[in-house]
């Protein structure tokens, strides 16, 4: 089933979606899993034609991946997980966003869940979203300099945890 | 004492030493047994203190049946549960809203030392930037833990003395007096 | 509003009206975040005119702690633990659901009674996330009574949690593979002893709420969601089902023996608080029919599957054949560990009580995740209070953000 919907998605849009890889999940009921990769420029109309054609009304999840360690084009791949409600259907999309500039067009006027994952992604990794709302740091702090999740940034931080003034017994 | 300053009455009136101990052992009393804690909980300590605060491991038989979730109205702050950069300042500036005396219970691995979590947005460790009394280790500690703990807050009040305050000035914010003209019903 | 996290809220901007009965005044209020109707760690900035809320900017954030980052540093096996932290009120369905996620990855079978365990023990999940759910927003409300009988009932789930694992409440009690140790050899009579005193509290709580007038009031018709909306901001969970939408990933998509059980997808009508709460009410009814077919379906046999580059070999061998000492080191030491396929990657969803708990992992074949996604239930349903709170009156808010069941380990991560 959801390699008919990625196959409807390569048919319409030829040449942005490519590359439709699937993987066979175990689960009571074996399903496949299919995951397409779309052209970031494209991307919301896309995602407008998979929630009217396909009936992909749920979005799931918005999340970034960064491949700076692993060999691969771009640094960055957005990730939109779709669903649909009324039969089960899933689609994965990635969108692949390069270092420089790191910017995609938002998917808030497609889905209005869009709105808050897309500012965890930018706050995570630095990945602005075109005619986004809202786009400031949702998790981090306002004044965080940054962007926590990217591999050239390190667990332990730079310093932000220990930068509190102190208050002693006496000046309590 | 200073005029308008954040220290209980008892300190005031009583500056020179005469006959402290009996009133130490008076007040500590009173207060160890009325600790009315403040509990800053944020995660999953705070589900096991919201469990000291039920019917099983009952709080209230040692006074601090009176939640008051205000930091003016309590005494012992129980810091439950990690605490990041975000929530820093404003822990901070809740145990500044505390008059004295207060205490301060760090309960947990994360409050105590950032626990399992070594990473940019926890603070490793609450008694870096605010004095704490009694730490609590477990990830979460039990409800035993916790009542041993205010067990122990409660040896930590019987010593302590209506003299502490004698020689220190308080840095006591004053607060101006409103003088906004609200308008008149006519 | 701006979201300025530790200014002041001025109030110079306040307008002052010319004839007393204008109604040009307007409070700005800050909710938190410590306040003990924000369950920790939410902050919503309020505008007020009178007691109607006319602008609304919440803020979240506040235990943010890195989950995703430090799982890249750990192995798999060792983020079951960290896992528990998230949503802390229901801590085995996280690890389940975590665990489910790798197995997938690595295309694992376990065997069937490891399956009915985890069944009955996520289920169990579920009655403690909402027992803690409900007394939350009946002490919010003001209905204090609930709290209590709430917790000693979640107290003897601590017990059953307690023997099976030796925690209470964060229970990693899951491994890739299976369960830590298999189940004590009283916990039929355990969990048969519990529901069977559930019954009856759940009878109370029934009495004491459903049909209160008061609860009613404030329950019902606050902040009705309709289905487009609803699914459009990907809400999941006792939320979305309130609304009509029948969406249950233990239905829709069935993991372990969800399959093998009968019960029902409890949906509502309009979305209201008050359907949330006969949704979460009933879910416990239904937890309670799964845990007992589960109970009376537990076959005998392995707790651990037998594969020997994701599971630890029991000790006999690890001491006493060179193969076991070798399997256990490759599993074991740094660099080594579970390793899934290079650039496999999966996402995988399972029915947390809040909702959808997805995991989407990426694989670099070393025996840390590249990359490990959480998708929280609670960020989700969070997501849409700016807009069910506006035109509300104040003493709502608490209501409507109770009834959302927002974890903030889960929120922020």
């Amino acid at each position: 089933m959801s390699q008919a919907l990625a196959e409807k998605l390569q048919a319409e849009f030829e040449g942005s979606v490519t590359d439709v890889s699937s993987r066979e999940v175990a689960r009571s009921t074996p399903s496949t899993q299919v995951t397409v990769r779309v052209e970031r420029e494209r991307i919301v109309d896309v995602l407008t034609f998979a929630r009217d054609e396909l009936g992909l009304k749920f979005l799931s999840d918005i999340s970034a991946i960064d491949y700076l360690q692993m060999s691969g084009a771009e640094r960055f791949t957005v990730i939109y997980v779709l669903r649909n409600i009324a039969d089960g259907g899933e689609l994965i999309l990635k969108a692949a966003v390069p270092e420089e500039p790191a910017e995609i067009d938002s998917a808030c006027s497609v889905y209005k869940g869009a709105n808050w994952l897309e500012r965890e992604v930018y706050d995570m990794f630095g990945i602005t979203f075109l005619s986004h709302p809202n786009m400031t740091r949702i998790l981090t702090p306002d004044e965080f300099d940054g962007h926590p999740l990217r591999k050239d940034y390190p667990v332990q931080g730079r310093g932000f945890r220990d930068r509190f003034p102190v208050i002693s017994r006496d000046a309590s | 004492m200073e005029e308008g300053s954040l220290r209980v009455g008892i300190e005031t009136a009583l500056g020179d030493g005469y006959l402290t101990t009996r009133v130490d052992e008076f007040v500590n009393w009173g207060r160890k047994n009325s600790l009315w804690p403040m509990p800053f909980g944020t995660a999953c300590c705070g589900i096991e203190l919201m469990a000291l605060l039920g019917p099983k491991y009952d709080v209230a038989r040692f006074g601090a049946e009176a939640i008051r979730f205000s930091p003016r109205q309590s005494d012992l702050m129980v810091v439950a549960g990690r605490i990041s950069i975000k929530m820093m300042p404003v822990l901070q500036r809740i145990w500044q809203q505390m008059p004295e005396p207060k205490w301060c219970v760090s309960m947990g691995a994360c409050a105590s030392s950032g626990g399992v979590f070594d990473t940019y947005t926890l603070v490793q460790g609450v008694d870096q930037f605010i004095p704490v009394d009694v730490y609590i280790p477990g990830c979460p500690p039990r409800p035993e833990a916790l009542i041993d703990a205010i067990m122990e807050v409660q040896r930590v009040v019987e010593e302590d003395s209506v003299l502490r305050y004698k020689d220190t000035v308080p840095e006591a914010p004053v607060a101006e007096p409103d003088t906004t003209e609200l308008p008149q019903v006519t | 509003m701006p979201a300025n996290t530790n200014d002041t809220i001025e109030m110079s901007d306040l307008t002052y009206a010319q004839a007393p009965s204008a109604q040009s005044e307007r409070m700005r209020i800050n909710f938190g975040p410590s306040h003990p109707a924000t369950h920790g760690t939410l902050r919503v900035m309020l505008e007020l005119d009178g007691e109607t809320i006319v602008g609304v900017e919440p803020e979240i954030g506040y235990l943010h702690t890195g989950f995703e980052k430090i799982a890249e540093e750990l192995s798999y096996s060792q983020f079951i633990p960290l896992s528990d932290r998230m949503n802390y009120l229901s801590a085995i369905n996280n690890n389940i659901g975590y665990a489910i996620a790798v197995e997938e990855l690595l295309g694992m079978e376990l065997p069937e009674r490891a399956q009915y365990a985890r069944v009955i023990l996520a289920e169990l999940g579920r009655i403690a996330d909402h027992l803690v759910w409900l007394g939350m927003q009946a002490v919010d409300i003001g209905a204090f009574t609930a709290f209590l009988w709430g917790f000693t009932e979640r107290e003897r789930l601590y017990d059953i949690f307690e023997a099976v694992c030796g925690a209470r409440l964060t229970t990693s009690i899951t491994r890739i593979g299976g369960m830590i140790a298999d189940l004590p050899h009283d916990f039929d009579e355990r969990v048969k002893g519990f529901l069977k005193g559930f019954d009856s509290t759940m009878a109370d709580l029934d009495r004491l709420l459903t049909r209160n007038r008061i609860w009613i009031d404030r329950t019902q018709g606050i902040s009705p969601i309709s289905q487009e909306d609803a699914i459009s901001f990907g809400l999941s969970g006792p939320v979305l089902r309130a609304t009509g939408v029948e969406y249950d990933v233990r239905k829709a998509n069935p993991y372990l023996v969800y399959d093998r059980m009968d019960f029902e997808v409890v949906i509502g009508d309009n979305g209201d608080v008050y359907e949330r709460y006969l949704v979460r009410m009933e879910e416990m009814r239904q937890s309670v029919r799964i845990v007992e077919q589960a109970l009376s379906q537990l076959p005998e046999g392995d707790i651990l599957a037998y594969d020997n580059k994701t599971v630890l070999p029991p000790k006999e061998e690890v001491y006493n054949t060179i193969e076991g000492l070798i399997h256990h080191f490759e599993l074991t030491m740094p660099g080594f560990g579970i390793s899934p396929e290079s650039g496999a990657e999966i996402y995988s969803a399972t029915e947390a009580p809040n909702g959808e708990l997805g995991f989407y992992l990426v694989s670099d074949g070393s025996g840390k995740p590249y990359r490990l996604r959480v998708r929280p239930p609670s960020f989700l349903n969070y997501a849409p209070v700016g807009e069910l709170l506006m035109g509300t009156m104040i003493s709502d808010t608490v209501a409507v953000i109770g009834s959302l069941n927002v974890i903030a380990g889960e929120l922020d991560r």
